[in-house]
Parts: structure tokens; C-alpha cells; sequence
């Protein structure tokens, strides 16, 4: 799934940790998401503008001080909501869904902390394990068409890669809440 | 390399490497003890003075030798045995204890491949760090050379303690051990530096087929099949003594002396060739006990030893090769043995006949010297069938150790201990048996084609009356006695079951004792990837 | 469904290290369970405990309703002869047998005659399609059909539970999917319950359940269903 799907949840969870102005929200968001291709101005600001469109932020004060026009937005209690559900939900186990994981994984770290993003993380996994629990069976099956074999195999290696990523994170994580507990 | 790094290579291994080198080393021992026996008793000079010879109970003096040292007829009265006394059997006795390094050798052999596989791969990550082919098989030399030196300096350490400790002299000053004699101060160093350096000579040599790369270990194996050919080896043994009769006779016949390497020749060859073909034969018949054992196999056990003794039967030849060419000395002691008996019964009953005629009293003789002489030939015989026992005892241990994790596997799968126990039985005996009765044919053949019956005779001429002035020519008191006597030589069956029952029982025994080894080795521990 | 295997509280130590700290869990008749977890967490260990290949410091294994870690060494040898059958990554199979003698083994261990263990082991190597290696040594054939015949001589005692040790961890993907595929008809076929130690998870894939072990622990937020809310995300 390319960026624009998470572009808003990962706005909203910049917007948890405090009020901010789209020139900051870029440059927190490329800080935040290293290694992710940079998000160019006009996608924060047209993402912005649909997020403030469904109240789920406002334009908290506008200051001008002799140049471009910064107006900061701060979260609503809709858009918390919002990112709550998201922070929850487990993605849809599918070959390129890679890049939804790793996003909400980072926002769950900033904005919640590893215990949070251990729940995630183990919820994911199993749904991920019961998808390729199916798309085994489908290969298996008796009849099963070559098309219909190579399709699922295709999912199947990508699933299994994102899983080793999930366990290997997963244990990254667990050694992180090791040092934080006293 | 330095020598230091050399030697921290060499000795670098594990409890495997330090058995393989307490068993070079005790090896280099007896093999060091044995030439020194043999050389010491080959170093003997006769004394023939006239004190020691009435302690043999002989004359003072002998008509027409001097009772000087050494003594020119050879006779050593010094000693109390025969064996040492008589200038004929003395080389043989030297040769004989020399001959005894043979299984030594075979135990040597044998405990070089203990443990070689972990070895080689050691050798092959030092290759892998860096050394050339040449230092590594230096590495595995210098370990081989090392532990036979220090075998030979215990086994000369041994030797100079025996002589101190068996130096025993009798009432009259005879001793039993020649343990006042040294060999010559080459022959001390000869053994001392040599023993090593053939060490470690024969240990380059068994490398020169092994390619050290840094990947691994390639070892260039034979896969023929075994051929019945040394079979003609054995023919041609019995054969040269079969020849040895005729050729004497034919020599008689003609009236030309007869040369004196013939009977060396056709004796000491025959027997070679004979053994050697007994010693060849034995993969092919472990691999025709293999395939035999498969065709009537019911148990599991039968059918596992009876793959695995087709899929290698060279091994069998290399670790029964001591032990059979005993079995057939053992049966040609027997044999000679038989010959003996005969010969002396033979030869008693022309002197009963003989003193019934003239009205002499009987004398029976004495046979204890050569009786005596065999029992030692035995007591040889069985000592080099225990030291072939302990090198099959090492080949087992090191198939066990080196199949360790294949045998965990299979236990682990349900088959019990008691079938791998009862295969490796069966892998051992199935081949045993027919090469050991095979010997023991060879032995007995060799002996038969030599000599089947003996003949004695004697004729006299005695007065029947007390005055021998009344004994002319044509005197009806002068009585002429004839007497023709032939026996057979009988087979010593008893004797050679004996021996066989010997070489069998030894087997077992190192199969049991091996086998106390099986459940070590089949630990689960064995098949922790993690 | 019934439990036909039970472990409870299995601890086993090698030496310092602790392979199994405590595990409890739950083998239902007929069903395939996989065992997971990363390398050196106990899976290997856990399933020679549950398999009666080694007796547990602590804890129980109960096998339809018997307390079998109690059995001597020759009880359970003989139970892996019979009622379970047991099935490597690799080197299980003896070198020197052909490929028939391999499968036909078991049998001949529990006294059925050359002949007709003969006979059955063929039939095993045509169900697995691996007949025409059947004589044949181990060392000349493929990695996947060892694993077959491999597989056929685990099946051949006809066992109500099978244990399988990364069975394809040695193979490629296809020849590993091969032997699974196989395993699992011929699982589901005859009822026989399986359980499978693997690191991969699409071999874990195959499986009704799955286990997760970390550290000689079962980690319980790894089964099946997951916990918590499972919004997807839109």
C-alpha cells in the first residue's frame, strides 16, 4: 500500500504529541518515517485539509509574522478517536501491505509507547498466521488450478517475510519494555 | 612454523585425539620391547666354562672344546632354557619375538584411524586459516611421531626395568632371562630414533592419499569389489611346502648338495605367500558372508550387518589381518606339533623294539625341550591374538564413535539398542568364522603338504652273549636287528579347535566390550541441532 | 475433540542450560499441531519429551490417558515402533539398506516377516511415489525423496501419532511442499494426529493450530486466534 493510505494516521499521530504547523508536521513526519520516501508539502496540506473537512483536526491559531502563512492544527477529539481505532485495527494480510505495518508500528512507538506497540504487533502476527493458514489450504487443495497455486504461493513468501519482520520486531520490542520496567 | 606452534597444533584435540595418541604410544612400547627382546637374544654370547656346564648337568668339558667364551660350538650353558641354550633355535627365537611387532603394527594401524574424521576436518580449518597443505599434514605427522617417541622411551624405560627386575640367577649362577646381555649400542639407537621417525614416515605416507583443501576433506576411497584371487596366493603357499619333499629327494638323487636358501625359501615363502592370501581373502569373504548373510537374514539385525559388511568389506580384511595370520601360525604350530609326536613315537618304538631284541632296558626319551619350545610358539601365538583383539576393539569403538549420530537417529525412531548391538555382532562374527576356519585350513594344509607320515629305523648287530670276543664275523652269536617303522602324522584336531576357539573367543570378547560403548553413544544428546 | 496427548509441565535441562521450563499443553486426536518459535527455544526438546525419546526432569507426558514418561527405556522404544512414528530432518535413514529395507524396518522389528514387510513397504513407497527408488541406497537419491521414504517408514507401523522435526528444513521449497503435501493427505487420511516442530512458518501453515514457543516457554498470545479487538484498518 503506498504512503497516501497511512499519510492521515500518521499526521494524526504527530498532531497527538502537541499542536503543529505544516511545515513541521513535514518535517517530523520524514524524521519520524526514515528510510520512506520524503512527503512532498502539498500532499500534508491536501491531507490536512480532508482531515480538518471530517473534524478530525482544526486550525488552532494563525500567526502571521511577516511570511508564508502558518497556521497550526491541532487534534480534535473525533480525530484521537480516529487514530485510536487505527492504532488497534490489524491490517489486512495481503502481499504489499508491508508499508502499512512498519507506519503504524512507528506511530504506536511515538505516540504510545512499546507496550502498546507489543499489542499491536502480537494481533497482527496472528492474523497474519491464520491468513497463511488459508492460503495453504488453497494451494493443497485437491485440483487446486496452476494459476490459482502461484497466486497463493506469491502471498504465502510475502506473508512470510512480513512475519519474520513481525517476530524479529516483536522481540526488539519485548527487550525494549525489559529496560524501561525498574 | 615453529616447532612451539607445531606442537600446540599437533597436541590441540579432544578426548578422542588423546586416546589415539595413548594408543600410539603404548604400541610404540611393545613394538620397542619386542625388538629389544629380539636383539638381546640374538646378542648372546655363548659361555661354555666348565662350572655353568656341570650345572646343566653336563660333563666339564665337551671332547674337543675348550671350555672358553665364547664358547665356538655356540652353546650358551648360561641360561637355564633351551631356547637360549641351543645356537640353532636362537635366531629363531629372535625372529619369532621379532615377528610379534607384526600385530603390533596391526593395533598401530589401527589406532591411527581412531578418530581421523575429526582429525582431518581439524586439519582442514587450519588449512582454512591459512596453512599450506604441507603444514597440515605436518601437523598430523608430528602428532604420530611425537607419541611414538614417547611410547619408545617408556618401552626402553620398561626394558631397562625388566632387566633389573627379571634378573634372577639360580643357585649355580644360571639365569632364566638373558638380562645380562645388551645389544649392541647401534641397535639401542636404531630403535630409539628409528621407531619414531618410522612413525611418523609411515604416518605421511597413510596421508598421501588425503587432499586437505580448506572446504574439506576428500579422501580418494576404493569401491572394487573384492576378488577371489588371493586364493592362488594360498595354493602357491601349500604348494612351495608341498615341494619342499620332492625337492630333497631330488637333490639326494642327483648327488648335488642341496643349496642352503631352498628350504628357507620355500619354507619362509610358502608361509608368506599362504598368510598373506589367508590375510587378502578376508574381504572377499566378508563380502560373500555379506551377501550370503542377506539372502538368509530374518532379523533386523542379520539384514542391517549383512549391508553393511557388503557395502564395506575391505574393512574386515585390514582388522582380521593380524589375527588370522596367528590363527595360521597357531595351526602350524599344531601341526608341527603332530609332526613331532609322531616322529618321537616313531622313534620310541624302534629303541622299545630295538632294546626287546638285544635285552636292553628301555630308556624312554625325553621330548620336554621341544614340547616346551611349542608351548612357547603358543604362548607367542596368543599373545599376538590378544593384540589383534584390542586393534579390533579400536576399529569398533571408532565405527560406533563415528556412526554415533546415525545410530541416535535410529533409536530414536524405536529401534532398541538390542538390535544394533546384535548387528554389529553379527557384522563382526558372519566373516569371522569362515576366515578364521580358513586359516586354520591354511595352517594345517601347509604342515600336511610338508609332511604326512615319518618314518624311523634302525639296524644293529648285538652278541647275544656276554663276551664280544665270541662276536666275529659269521658268529652264530652275532644277531642282526632290523626294524622299519612309518606313522602317520596325525591332524591335531584338538589342537587346532583349540586355536580356533581362542581366536573366536577373542572376538567376542571384543565385541562385547565394544559394545559397553553403544549406549553411550547413542545419547538423544546426539541429535541436538540447536 | 479429545486430547490424545497431554504434556504438563515438562522441564528439561542439558546440563546449565534449560531447554523446557515448564510447558503445558494439549494435543487434540487428529488434529495437526505445529510447534514454532525461534532456534534454540526448546521445540526440538519438547517434542523428544512428548515422542518418549527422553524422560523430562519434571512434569508429565500422558498418552491416552497413560503416564508414559514413567516407562522403561524399552516400553517406550517400543511404543516408537508402533503407535508413533517419528520423522527427522535428515539422517534417519540407514546408509547401507536400500530404500525398501529402510521402510519395511519397523515392521520387521515387531516381528512381521521379510516377505510381507517387504510387501508393505512397497506399498508405502507408491503412496509416497517414490517406488522406483525403493532399491536404491540413501546416498543416491534426492534430499525430497529421502524425506519420503523417510516418511514412508514413519507411516508404515500405520501409528496414531506423528512427530515431525523440521521435516522439510533441509529441502527446497518445492520438494518441500511435496513431502508435506504427502504428510498431510496420508495424516488426514488414516486420522493420525501430527505434531510439527518447524521454524518456518509456512510450513506452520499446514497446521489446524499452532504453538509458540520462546525461550522454553509457550507463548500464549501466539495461538491461533488472536487476541484483543481485530479492527481492519480501512
Amino acid at each position: 500500500m503506498a504512503a497516501t493510505s497511512v499519510t492521515p494516521y500518521v499526521i494524526l499521530g504527530l498532531l497527538a504529541l502537541g499542536p503543529r504547523h505544516g511545515y513541521d508536521l513535514k518535517h517530523s513526519f520524514d524524521r519520524r518515517l526514515p528510510l520512506a520516501k520524503p512527503v512532498p508539502f502539498g500532499q500534508v496540506y491536501a491531507t490536512l485539509d480532508r482531515l480538518a473537512r471530517d473534524g478530525l483536526v482544526v486550525t488552532a491559531a494563525t500567526e502571521r509574522a511577516g511570511g508564508p502563512d502558518r497556521t497550526s492544527y491541532r487534534l480534535t477529539e473525533a480525530g484521537r478517536r480516529r487514530l485510536e481505532e487505527w492504532l488497534d485495527a490489524v491490517e489486512p494480510p495481503v502481499p504489499y501491505v508491508a508499508g502499512a505495518l512498519l507506519a503504524k508500528v512507528m506511530v504506536a512507538l511515538f505516540v504510545a509507547g512499546p507496550e502498546r506497540a507489543a499489542t499491536y504487533l502480537t494481533a497482527q502476527r496472528a492474523a497474519h498466521v491464520a491468513r497463511l493458514r488459508e492460503l495453504t489450504a488453497v494451494k493443497t487443495a485437491p485440483g487446486a488450478a496452476l494459476p490459482a497455486v502461484i497466486a497463493a504461493d506469491f502471498a504465502i513468501n510475502h506473508l512470510d517475510a512480513d512475519l519474520r519482520w513481525l517476530d524479529a520486531t516483536l522481540a526488539r520490542v519485548a527487550a525494549t519494555r525489559q529496560e524501561a520496567r525498574p | 612454523m615453529r616447532p612451539a606452534a607445531l606442537l600446540r597444533l599437533a597436541l590441540a584435540g579432544n578426548r578422542t585425539d588423546t586416546v589415539r595418541i595413548l594408543l600410539t604410544a603404548f604400541a610404540a612400547a611393545l613394538a620397542t620391547l619386542s625388538m629389544l627382546a629380539a636383539a638381546t637374544v640374538y646378542a648372546i654370547r655363548p659361555r661354555g666354562d666348565a662350572a655353568l656346564r656341570e650345572a646343566a648337568g653336563l660333563a666339564p668339558t665337551k671332547e674337543g672344546v675348550p671350555g672358553v667364551e665364547p664358547a665356538p660350538d655356540g652353546y650358551a650353558y648360561q641360561y637355564t632354557h633351551n631356547l637360549l641354550v641351543e645356537p640353532g633355535l636362537r635366531p629363531g627365537v629372535a625372529l619369532g619375538l621379532l615377528l610379534l611387532c607384526i600385530p603390533v603394527l596391526a593395533l598401530a594401524g589401527q589406532s591411527a584411524r581412531l578418530g581421523a574424521p575429526a582429525r582431518d576436518r581439524r586439519l582442514a580449518q587450519i588449512r582454512l586459516a591459512g596453512a599450506t597443505p604441507r603444514q597440515a599434514v605436518a601437523v598430523a605427522v608430528a602428532e604420530t611421531g611425537l607419541a611414538a617417541l614417547a611410547g619408545t622411551a617408556a618401552g626402553m624405560a620398561a626394558y631397562a626395568a625388566g632387566r633389573v627386575l627379571l634378573h634372577r640367577p639360580d643357585a649355580s649362577g644360571r639365569l632364566p632371562l638373558p638380562t645380562d646381555t645388551l645389544p649392541p649400542l647401534w641397535t639401542l639407537l636404531a630403535v630409539g630414533a628409528g621407531l619414531p621417525l618410522l612413525a611418523a614416515l609411515s604416518a605421511a605416507l597413510l596421508l598421501r592419499r588425503v587432499a586437505f583443501t580448506p572446504f574439506g576433506v576428500a579422501r580418494r576411497h576404493r569401491t572394487r569389489p573384492p576378488r577371489p584371487w588371493p586364493g592362488l596366493l594360498i595354493l602357491a603357499g601349500i604348494a612351495a611346502f608341498a615341494a619342499v619333499q620332492p625337492v630333497v629327494r631330488a637333490y639326494a638323487w642327483s648327488g648335488r648338495p642341496m643349496p642352503g636358501w631352498v628350504l628357507p625359501v620355500l619354507l619362509g615363502g610358502g608361509g608368506a605367500l599362504a598368510t598373506i592370501g589367508v590375510v587378502l581373502g578376508t574381504a572377499w569373504i566378508s563380502q560373500a558372508a555379506g551377501r550370503v548373510l542377506h539372502r538368509v537374514a530374518r532379523s533386523p539385525a542379520a539384514l542391517l550387518a549383512a549391508r553393511r559388511l557388503m557395502a564395506d568389506p575391505w574393512a574386515g580384511g585390514r582388522v582380521f589381518a593380524a589375527m588370522l595370520a596367528a590363527v595360521v601360525v597357531g595351526a602350524g604350530a599344531a601341526g608341527v606339533r603332530a609332526w613331532f609326536t609322531a616322529e618321537f613315537d616313531a622313534r620310541e618304538e624302534v629303541s622299545r623294539a630295538n632294546a626287546r631284541a638285544a635285552g636292553w632296558e628301555y630308556v624312554p626319551g625325553d621330548t620336554s625341550f621341544y614340547t616346551s619350545s611349542l608351548d612357547l610358539v603358543d604362548a607367542a601365538v596368543t599373545v599376538a591374538l590378544v593384540i589383534a583383539g584390542l586393534g579390533l576393539l579400536v576399529y569398533l569403538v571408532e565405527g560406533l564413535v563415528s556412526r554415533r549420530r546415525a545410530y541416535a537417529a535410529l533409536v530414536a525412531t524405536g529401534v532398541p539398542r538390542r538390535t544394533l548391538a546384535r548387528s554389529v555382532g553379527w557384522q563382526m562374527l558372519a566373516p569371522a568364522v569362515p576366515a578364521i576356519v580358513l586359516a586354520l585350513v591354511v595352517g594345517t594344509a601347509i604342515m600336511r603338504g610338508l609332511v604326512r607320515e615319518v618314518r624311523a629305523g634302525s639296524w644293529m648287530q648285538f652278541c647275544t652273549v656276554d663276551d664280544e670276543s665270541r662276536c666275529g664275523e659269521g658268529s652264530p652269536f652275532l644277531r642282526t636287528f632290523e626294524i622299519d617303522v612309518v606313522r602317520p602324522v596325525e591332524v591335531p584336531y584338538a589342537e587346532l579347535a583349540q586355536v580356533g576357539a581362542v581366536a573366536l573367543a577373542a572376538v567376542a570378547v571384543t565385541v562385547g566390550v565394544g559394545l559397553l560403548f553403544l549406549r553411550a553413544s547413542t545419547d538423544v544428546t546426539e541429535l541436538r541441532t540447536e | 475433540m479429545t486430547p490424545i496427548l497431554q504434556g504438563r509441565g515438562l522441564v528439561k535441562s542439558y546440563g546449565p542450560t534449560r531447554a523446557l521450563r515448564g510447558v503445558t499443553l494439549t494435543v487434540a486426536e487428529g488434529e495437526i499441531l505445529a510447534v514454532t518459535g525461534p532456534s534454540g527455544c526448546g521445540k526440538s526438546t519438547l517434542l523428544h519429551c512428548l515422542a518418549g525419546i527422553l524422560r523430562p526432569d519434571a512434569g508429565e507426558v500422558v498418552y491416552r490417558d497413560h503416564r508414559i514418561d514413567t516407562w522403561s527405556q524399552a516400553r517406550r522404544s517400543q511404543l516408537r515402533r508402533g503407535e508413533f512414528g517419528i520423522l527427522f530432518q535428515y539422517g534417519q535413514l540407514v546408509a547401507e539398506l536400500t530404500a525398501a529395507e529402510n521402510v519395511a524396518l519397523p515392521l520387521m522389528l515387531n516381528g512381521t516377516r521379510r516377505r510381507e514387510a517387504r510387501t508393505a513397504a512397497m506399498s508405502w513407497l507408491e503412496r509416497l511415489d517414490v517406488a522406483d527408488v525403493a532399491a536404491r541406497r540413501p546416498g543416491e537419491i534426492s534430499g525430497g525423496q529421502q524425506q519420503r521414504v523417510a516418511l514412508a517408514r514413519a507411516l508404515v507401523t500405520e501409528p496414531r501419532v506423528l512427530f515431525a522435526d523440521e521435516p522439510t528444513g533441509s529441502l527446497d521449497s518445492l520438494a518441500g511442499e511435496q513431502v508435506l503435501g504427502h504428510l498431510v493427505r496420508l495424516a488426514r487420511a488414516q486420522q493420525t494426529t501430527v505434531v510439527l516442530v518447524t521454524h518456518d512458518a509456512t510450513v506452520a501453515g499446514y497446521a489446524d493450530r499452532e504453538i509458540v514457543l520462546r525461550d522454553g516457554e509457550v507463548d500464549p498470545t501466539g495461538l491461533g486466534l488472536a487476541r484483543g479487538r481485530t479492527v481492519v484498518a480501512r
